[in-house]
């Protein structure tokens, strides 16, 4: 594993601390990565377009169009994006629809372990 | 002085409810009687194993969550028998029958945080088979209160067969707490009159707006009135005293008076009026307060209508 | 009067976000099918200050299941269901086949499993993520009207402050919607607002 490049990552949450605390676990693990937040799928659409990031880390359940869809929105002109979808719902069907997309499912709460699951998928190749 | 050990093993044994403590490595600890009865399995043989492991068949995914949450998180659990009939492999060998038949169960699981080894869990389990009783229906009787098959399809408000079932329960319950019970009559006047000449989708519209009046004029969740028959309506009030019952039944009088609909083909007023009669008292179990209640309404008739006449539940010479 | 800051806010409903989530997890095992949880609003009242229109249930008559807890902080949390509500979501739980008596005899069990499960999921998840432990009793379940129930609540003085939580319930096949209440009433609410100032300071 090389972290001679800093990479960009794109955090999607409408819950400001939970941006915080993924931001908090990241910041931990990568000091060097650069940190961008989005509060919908809209403006995460609008971010990415003005230029992508290495990772993303998507909620699912936030005003406007559901974190899944924007995933898809992105993967579709982006899919080198390695996408890791992290929400309190985990009922099967959610699981499905991010694998589906290609991205990794990870169940909320925001900790230590969580978040290493999401750096495990950012870190295997696709 | 503490109880010995041995006497609290008799006692767990002795105990007609099933009982499995298990360490926080799910490892099985004690195991009581009952279980052995309803599984075949003794104790010896489940101490010290996994308590998902002892049984000869899988446990429920629900089963083994719950448990998990109980250790976890150390808060107790309850898997009813309602959405889960049988969650653990319990059988009832002493049936007539050769095959053997699973029992339905309730299970309570609790934390227990004794002083060393993490926590541990209890998991409780009850045979629900013969443990619904009438009892238990008579608990839960006030659920009755939602369906359709208690609703009257006009009005919206209880039917005839709730109220006589309500009835019985009310008339007990008052008997057995030493409860004033109060029974309110309640007739349209001049009902027959009015649909001659409104017609009787107009009556219908007219029993629908006095039965809404009527009812908007309870607030407590033990009071009820249901449609008795035809134009007549009945309302049981529990534990309120002969004067504050009369002025219930002065509100409701008022709460129809105030509807202003009007009846022109009404003897005595332009407009629908009630009549009520009242019955109220500490009941006992051979009085008649329907009755009694049927008597004040046709006082209250003869009176003049638009009124209520309020009767206790017996007269003063036959007391 | 708002007594939470927009951050405590924020977290409180991460909290209950990751409560609501397990719990749909539970329930859709149980109904075998998806179910949402959300949580539109959280909201600390005074408990004088709860009134008829607090409660954005317009009914009469509540099912209701509470659980007394203790720990770090003493609280009651009672789950508010609206009646017909409360019998629609436990057909959907166990399945349409059931006869008039049985559900008579099933229903108060199988509402006091799915506040059970509710209550569970929301404490865990707080106690996840506050790194609290707390104890509880189990539930019970009992039906009141709107007046009575606001007596209870107003009544215990020592009790002053109430979290509103508002949850939706949708059954996503069945296109069914109801609305919850978490009412968590507590004297030492502050003490739950000191844990996550705390947790917040960690960050």
């Amino acid at each position: 594993m090389t972290n001679d490049i800093a990479k960009k990552l794109l955090i999607v949450d409408d819950s400001k601390v939970s941006r915080m605390l993924v931001r908090a676990q990241i910041v931990a693990v990568h000091p060097e990565w650069t940190i961008l937040d989005a509060c919908s799928g809209e403006e995460s659409i609008a971010l990415v377009e003005k230029g992508p990031p290495d990772y993303c880390i998507m909620d699912i359940n936030m005003p406007g169009i559901l974190g899944t869809d924007a995933a898809e929105k992105i993967l579709e002109k982006y899919p080198s994006i390695r996408m890791v979808i992290l929400s309190a719902n985990i009922q099967e069907t959610y699981q499905s629809r991010a694998n589906a997309l290609g991205a990794a499912f990870v169940a909320k709460p925001v900790s230590e372990k969580s978040i290493a699951l999401a750096l495990n998928h950012f870190q295997c190749p696709k | 002085m503490p109880m010995p050990d041995t006497i609290l093993e008799d006692v767990f044994n002795a105990i007609n409810l099933g009982l499995i403590i298990v360490d926080a490595q799910y490892n099985v600890l004690f195991w009581n009687d009952w279980i052995f009865k309803h599984t075949h399995i003794k104790q010896v043989e489940a101490k010290g194993h996994k308590l998902g492991g002892v049984f000869s068949e899988p446990l429920p995914p629900t089963f083994l969550n719950a448990l998990k949450n109980t250790l976890e998180y150390g808060l107790p659990t309850i898997i009813s028998n309602a959405l889960h009939r049988s969650p653990l492999p319990l059988y009832d060998f002493s049936s007539q029958t050769n095959e053997k038949v699973r029992i339905n169960q309730s299970i309570t699981m609790s934390p227990l945080l004794p002083q060393r080894g993490g926590r541990h869990c209890i998991i409780q389990v009850t045979d629900s088979t013969t443990s619904i009783k009438r009892e238990k229906m008579l608990l839960s009787h006030s659920e009755i209160l939602r369906r359709d098959a208690v609703t009257d399809s006009l009005t919206g408000i209880f039917n005839r067969r709730f109220f006589d079932e309500h009835y019985k329960i009310a008339f007990h319950n008052a008997i057995r707490q030493r409860q004033c019970l109060s029974i309110l009559m309640v007739d349209i006047d001049y009902f027959k009159n009015y649909n001659d000449y409104y017609g009787h989708l107009s009556g219908d519209n007219t029993l629908r707006a006095v039965a809404q009046a009527l009812k908007s004029q309870l607030f407590r969740a033990s009071d009820v009135i249901a449609r008795y028959g035809g134009e007549e309506f009945v309302l049981i009030l529990p534990d309120l005293s002969a004067g504050q019952a009369e002025k219930v039944a002065e509100k409701l009088k008022n709460s129809v008076f105030n509807l202003a609909i009007p009846h022109k083909n009404s003897p005595l007023f332009n407009q629908v009026t009630i009549s009520i009669g009242l019955s109220v008292g500490m009941p006992k179990v051979e009085y008649d307060i329907l009755g009694r209640a049927d008597a004040a309404l046709y006082l209250a008739k003869q009176q003049g209508r638009n009124r209520c006449v309020a009767l206790p539940l017996l007269d003063e010479e036959q007391k | 009067m708002n007594l939470l800051s927009e951050m405590q806010r924020d977290a409180l409903a991460e909290v209950f976000n990751i409560g609501a989530g397990r719990a749909a997890l539970s329930i859709s095992e149980i109904v075998g099918d998806e179910v949402k949880l959300s949580v539109p609003s959280i909201e600390v009242k005074k408990s004088v200050e709860i009134g008829v229109e607090t409660l954005p249930l317009n009914n009469e008559r509540f099912g209701t299941v509470h659980q007394n807890f203790t720990g770090p902080f003493e609280a009651t949390a009672m789950l508010l269901f609206s009646e017909e509500k409360a019998l629609e979501i436990v057909r959907d739980m166990m399945g349409s086949q059931m006869s008039l008596e049985e559900l008579v005899e099933f229903e108060q069990e199988a509402m006091c499993e799915l506040g059970n499960i509710i209550l569970n999921a929301c404490l865990s998840a707080m106690a996840d993520i506050l790194g609290i432990s707390l104890n509880s009793t189990l539930p019970c379940y009992t039906i009141a009207s709107c007046t009575e129930l606001l007596h209870t609540i107003t009544s215990s003085m020592d009790q002053d402050y109430v979290l509103v939580l508002n949850i939706v319930f949708t059954s996503v096949k069945r296109e069914s919607e109801g609305q919850l209440i978490l009412l968590l009433s507590s004297a030492s609410l502050t003490n739950l607002i000191r844990h996550i100032d705390h947790f917040l300071g960690g960050i």
